[in-house]
């Protein structure tokens, strides 16, 4: 016998349910020691807020009293701290605890993270000393105070905060270190002089004459030590006189930053113990199968709930609406249904065999051939100015020889493991939401929003991400799972994308994008014009970045942006517009290379030497490491090549900035059938002022090869009637171990500025490079990606 | 329908469809999380268990196909983190995001199961797990060192080729 309800709303719409209540179903359980209870009843009702596990690592008020919102002191000296950014692989959970304790002094072995919490967070404000960077409102990139990133308060709207205790809980643009380091040292410090005023005190002697370190501290004329661990409480109580006055160290002062720590969430990666979001399970918790309308901006138009309501498990359908685009950055996504079920396997089955019409939006007739060819008109037109200087026009036509290519690039997911996920609990006051994340605080807002609930009183359990590579990229999946739970009020909802789902439809892209570029050259073949024109879709993520080559001397020169206006979400994926343009750039300067019969390598140096620019003696150095790294010149197989390519990741070409320098050389080779195999990468990585945690650099370049790897070989998202036609590893391929180059070097070289970042500064460059080796094996020039569409075969 | 499966040494009895894929029985039913769902149709390998001491991929197993045979999950590789090949992993700091890491781990153990002292050739044609965050070069390094603990005879045993 099935029961039908039927709720509506404007944000939650439509809810039709069958009759649980006379089902009954089996809950199953081991006890310790293998034998078995299996019981029958009812899943309870979640008590959401006490759902917990050893190692999760959401934030927990302590039950010790806190040094500040960022430290927690035990007795025995342990050490937790407070990290506002999420961990998704790039080593964030270690680095930010690093640079806490760089000023703390404490020991570093007894140091243990947890996220911050979002919801206080929304409640507490920081404290006013905190908000100044001491490096100035505008901190220059080589002063080594304060971090270089951002200045005081650089982003506040109605959905990120920065002024809130937490300050920066974004977990995007390279910046957990440059955008944070000065905060966070900030807390370290005010910590420390606080634990020191306290042991001052029960020793009846002024702070001037202590010490701190590894967690002790001394008093040098008495030889007393007292631990952390002992006036912990007591420094918990003390509040610091003039917080103002702490100062922080400068980059050349760092004892425990540049030295390599293993990550502190590998223990729990290596025995499964890590808990993603995808592993929560809070008690009586349903299970929802979301699937939107696969041409976006398209929405439900009919389904037939009666055709599934007495498969096994199935509890309810709810219709969703399309995510308010205010909520989504702007991007456009479907409506559509998800079918709740007691497990996800039932709820993706019977989703399944729901009978479900879309409404879709007037874009069925776009595909990538059409789409592209609007690109490529958008390029004959003005465009938006990025760069110019020089008269170009006039220089083209003094030009000896001009050279002219047009390059190619298809979408591309992020593609992170972990497919898009979050489970929800809305009661009539109260929302949580356990969830990996790489902005909490814009998750809180949209709850807030989709809900009515005030942000005061939206829980957010952060969990590590399986993988993220792009904050806008998890798509609405938090929005998704709101309107779901919200329809389904008082009950735990976990609402899970198929993989499909997600790579098709939940998520963003890297924008497809076609490019010309035209240069004159004088008679020894160097260029007196350039012209570099990319064109992608309206939402592309920094179209710009990259493409005004800092480094190459173009007395002439002209850089548009040109743009088309697709429905296709695009938004940030690892390093942004950075992978397209330098594959432009670059592939181009390697073709004006040949055209002057010079050689790629010092071709390029010759440019750079021409030009005058800050850094220049850091690229030339960058290229020149990188050349000597891979025996550049020297003879190899037949069959077998180097390629180069060089850049910065620089943001603002127009004024002194942030970046990273890094040169590249790929070694490959190509079988006489067409076989490519990367056989070799040498990596020159700017080191800047300092890492925090080198080991955590290493794996990240380690890991930009395969990214490199993937985007420059194999992949790319094709449209056909709107959609995209790929959705899952067999049609998206990621590379394996067998493709993995046998042969990575990395060697830092040591500069005197602050870095962009170390997680997508590594990766743009090595496309080009594989293409232009590519080239000097083949003799084939590839400028359409990727190179798996190509025949590379060769006599 | 109840299914009993064997699973680190325990017996459990999942109720659900026979079609049900196992990964879904260890994930969902019985709670064991550290295997993962990653495609769903056996292509990347974060869902990779032991069925028989075999690395199999879990979603593509129905879970009525598993019953009598012996499954191992990450869970039920050591209690605390000490098999070789889990030492090795935190020697080399392999993980990034760690969400492939159960799988690679399942089929590195396999391999090496079978395979005492792999070849990097060996190694590329017996792990074929995706991870997006290429954590491969040390995910290689820790398989080699993994190999050659594994092969270090326990202090004070003698040696164990001794007699062969
Ligand atoms: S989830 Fe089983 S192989 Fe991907
Ligand atoms: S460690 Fe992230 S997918 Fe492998």
């Amino acid at each position: 016998m099935t029961s039908k309800q039927t709720v509506s709303d404007a944000m939650t719409a439509h809810i039709e349910t069958a009759g649980m209540d006379r089902r009954e179903f089996f809950i199953t359980t081991a006890a310790v020691g293998g034998t078995l209870v299996v019981g029958c009843g009812w899943p309870r009702r979640g008590d959401a807020v006490g759902v917990t596990t050893p190692a999760a690592p959401w934030y927990r008020e302590s039950t010790i009293p806190e040094i500040n919102a960022w430290i927690v002191i035990a007795p025995d000296d342990t050490v937790t701290i407070r990290i506002s950014q999420t961990e998704l692989g790039q080593g964030v959970w270690t680095a930010c605890a690093m640079m806490i304790s760089e000023e703390l002094q404490c020991d570093w072995n007894k140091v243990r993270g947890e996220y911050a919490s979002a919801n206080r967070d929304a409640r507490e404000e920081a404290p006013a000393w905190t908000l100044k960077n001491p490096a100035g409102p505008e901190p220059s990139p080589t002063d080594p105070r304060g971090g270089g990133g951002e200045g005081d308060l650089p982003a506040t709207n109605e959905r990120i905060s920065w002024t809130g205790v937490y300050r920066r809980m974004t977990t995007n643009r390279s910046a957990s270190v440059k955008g944070n380091l000065y905060f966070y040292q900030l807390a370290g410090a005010e910590a420390r002089e606080r634990l020191l005023l306290a042991a001052a005190e029960r020793w009846d002697v002024p702070t001037s004459e202590l010490t701190a370190k590894d967690s002790i501290i001394t008093h040098a004329t008495t030889g007393r030590t007292v631990r952390y661990g002992e006036v912990a409480t007591r420094a918990a109580e003390l509040e610091h006189p003039h917080p103002e006055t702490i100062t922080i160290k400068s980059a050349h002062e760092f004892t425990l930053m540049g030295t390599e720590r293993k990550n502190l969430d590998v223990p729990l990666k290596v025995t499964g113990q890590a808990v993603y979001a995808i592993d929560v399970k809070v008690p009586g918790t349903l299970h929802a199968c979301a699937k939107a309308c696969p041409v976006w901006g398209g929405d439900v138009k009919s389904y037939d709930f009666d055709a599934i309501k007495e498969m096994p498990g199935v509890h309810s359908v709810v219709q969703f609406p399309k995510p308010d685009p205010g909520l989504v950055r702007g991007r456009h996504f479907s409506g559509g249904v998800a079918v709740v079920a007691d497990s996800w396997w039932r709820a993706k089955t019977a989703l399944d065999a729901l009978p479900l019409e879309w409404e879709y939006p007037p874009y069925t007739h776009l595909n990538t051939e059409n789409m592209q060819q609007a690109l490529v008109e958008s390029i004959d037109e003005p465009g938006r100015l990025v760069y110019q200087q020089g008269n170009l026009e006039d220089a083209m036509a003094q030009a000896t020889s001009v050279v002219e290519a047009s390059y190619d690039v298809p979408y591309l997911a992020r593609a992170r493991m972990e497919p898009g996920n979050a489970t929800v609990l809305v009661t009539d006051d109260r929302v949580d939401i356990w969830i990996g994340d790489q902005s909490p605080q814009e998750t809180r807002f949209s709850a807030s929003q989709i809900t009515g609930i005030p942000q005061e009183q939206v829980h957010i359990h952060s969990a590590h991400l399986g993988g993220g590579f792009g904050r806008y990229g998890n798509g609405p999946q938090a929005e998704h799972a709101v309107m779901v739970a919200k329809a389904l009020k008082g009950q735990p909802v976990k609402m899970q994308w198929t993989r499909e789902e997600d790579w098709s439809v939940g998520t963003t892209y890297r924008a497809m994008g076609v490019a010309r570029l035209r240069a004159g050259l004088d008679a020894d073949g160097y260029p007196i014009a350039m012209d570099i024109r990319a064109a992608a879709d309206q939402t592309a993520s920094s179209p710009h970045r990259s493409l005004v080559p800092p480094g190459y001397f173009f007395p002439n020169l002209r850089v548009t942006n040109h743009f088309a206006d697709f429905h296709v979400p695009c938004g940030t994926r690892r390093a942004t517009g950075s992978p397209s343009n330098v594959f432009f750039v670059e592939s181009f300067i390697e073709e004006l290379a040949d055209a002057a019969g010079k050689d790629s390598y010092e071709y390029r140096r010759e440019l750079i030497s021409r030009n005058d620019f800050l850094f220049k003696d850091d690229w030339l150095q960058a290229l020149d490491l990188v050349a000597e790294m891979s025996e550049w010149g020297t003879p190899l197989p037949e069959g077998w090549a180097r390629g180069i390519a060089i850049d910065d990741r620089r943001y603002d070409r127009e004024k002194p900035d942030v970046c990273t320098i890094a040169a590249m050389v790929c070694t490959v080779s190509v079988s006489k059938a067409g076989a490519i195999r990367l056989e070799r990468v040498d990596v020159a990585f700017d080191e800047g002022f300092g890492f925090v945690n080198p080991l955590s650099v290493r794996k990240q370049i380690e890991g930009q090869v395969a990214w490199g790897w993937n985007d420059v070989m194999h992949q790319g998202f094709t449209v056909k009637d709107g959609r995209m036609e790929q959705n899952n590893f067999h049609d998206f391929p990621v590379s394996r171990m067998s493709e993995y180059p046998r042969e990575v070097n990395i060697r830092f070289f040591k500069t005197n500025h602050w870095l962009e970042g170390v997680g997508e500064e590594a990766m743009s460059q090595i496309p080009p490079a594989i293409v232009n080796a590519v080239f000097r094996a083949t003799g084939k020039r590839v400028r359409s990606l990727p190179l798996r569409k190509h025949d590379l075969s060769w006599a | 329908m109840p299914f009993p499966l064997t699973i680190n040494g325990l017996q459990y009895v999942v109720d659900v469809e026979p079609e049900t894929p196992l990964l879904w029985a260890i994930r969902d039913t019985l709670d064991l999380t550290g295997t993962k769902y990653g495609c769903g149709i056996g292509q990347c390998g974060a869902c990779t268990v032991h069925v028989n001491g075999q690395a199999v991929r879990s979603c593509s197993i129905p879970v009525s196909a598993a019953v009598g045979t012996t499954i191992t999950t990450i869970e039920g590789l050591s209690v605390d983190g000490t098999h070789p090949v889990q030492l090795a992993w935190k020697e080399f700091d392999a993980p990034q995001c760690g969400y492939c890491q159960s799988g690679m781990i399942m089929s590195a153990v396999a391999l090496l199961q079978r395979t005492s002292a792999p070849t990097d050739d060996e190694i590329d044609s017996g792990v074929t797990n995706a991870c997006r965050c290429g954590t491969y070069y040390r995910v290689r390094q820790a398989i080699h060192r993994a190999a050659a603990l594994m092969s270090t005879p326990p202090a004070g045993s003698g040696g164990r080729n001794d007699d062969v």
